[in-house]
């Protein structure tokens, strides 16, 4: 078909100013539409390489995963920490008042302690952000660039499977505070 | 309005830290018989071992959710009239209103307080 194609072209003449060819094509045109094509091509390409995929997986998003896996470890240690004094503190059997006094003193200077864990967690969970703030920047310039449309047909099943239960089983998750319905709302339903 | 303190409850919450402030909530209140489950799935079978006055589940666990437990709980003749509590971070209405179609008895959304939880189980298991 290729061959045929430029045998056309090869064969063209030139009619009322246009590069026709002897099968009515105008050549123009299609040397026009295979610029823009081109064109297209070439952006898509600088695009592709502005996204800089490798370094979005191979560095940004490994280090928003660490960081939020820190985040979870450190608020569930320090979770942890303070309801063991808490727990220590209401089952103390001590009755000598200063004593029990001082213990107390000790279990809540840990509660204090084990609270400087937001100060950090707060840190790492800004840099999950920065790092997703980058993410979304450069694939919605990228999705923006090629016109880009998502197709059904791609979705991962694994994900899709995964959805599909999300739907049928409701787990919507926590919501903002915007969309979450109150304590008293529900109340109110259950009379 | 009086509570019965020798009840067993069974707290049923993949995340043990939760599992741990219920179970000290409840202490606190004066339950001593509490026990747990970390889905649906081990709760079906602690229920199907023991006879418990009331179960307080979160939603969101696998294998089995909490809204899987309770449909199953309320088909099954045995543990239909079992109160069951949802306590849960699933704070949209079509969560209350599906469960309060399938059955549950009172449902609290996370973060809770001592007192949210002591009148759920006062207004469920009071007498």
């Amino acid at each position: 078909m290729a061959t045929a194609s430029a045998q056309r072209m090869r064969t063209s003449t030139r009619t009322r100013g246009a590069l026709i060819d002897p099968g009515g094509i105008d050549l123009k045109m299609v040397a026009r539409e295979l610029e823009a094509v081109a064109d297209y091509v070439t952006n898509i390409k600088r695009e592709i390489g502005a996204l800089r995929a490798n370094e979005l997986y191979r560095a940004r998003l490994p280090v928003a995963h660490d960081e939020l896996g820190n985040v979870v470890d450190a608020t569930q240690s320090a979770t942890n920490t303070i309801m063991a004094a808490a727990e220590e503190i209401l089952g103390s059997a001590e009755q000598d008042f200063e004593t029990y006094r001082t213990f107390v003193q000790h279990k809540v200077t840990q509660i204090f302690e084990a609270c400087s864990f937001q100060d950090i967690t707060g840190q790492r969970i800004n840099k999950v952000v920065d790092e997703l703030a980058q993410v979304e920047k450069r694939l919605s310039r990228f999705a923006a660039a090629v016109n880009m449309r998502d197709q059904a047909a791609q979705v991962d099943p694994e994900d899709a499977a995964k959805q599909a239960r999300k739907d049928a089983l409701l787990l919507n998750g926590p919501q903002t505070a915007d969309l979450a319905v109150s304590q008293d709302d529900i109340d109110a339903l259950f009379g | 309005m009086a509570l019965d303190l020798k009840m067993p409850i069974l707290v049923v919450d993949d995340y043990q830290t939760m599992v741990r402030i219920i179970r000290n909530l409840l202490k606190q209140l004066g339950f001593e018989d509490v026990d747990d489950a970390s889905d649906g799935t081990a709760a079906l079978a602690k229920l199907k071992e023991k006879k418990y006055g009331l179960v307080i589940s979160d939603w969101n666990m696998e294998p089995m959710t909490g809204y899987e437990l309770l449909r199953h709980v309320r088909s099954d003749e045995a543990l239909r009239v079992t109160p069951f509590i949802m306590v849960t971070a699933e704070s949209k209405t079509e969560n209350v209103i599906a469960a309060k179609k399938a059955g549950v008895n009172n449902y609290i959304v996370k973060p809770f307080n001592a007192q949210t939880l002591k009148a759920k189980i006062e207004a469920v298991c009071g007498s």
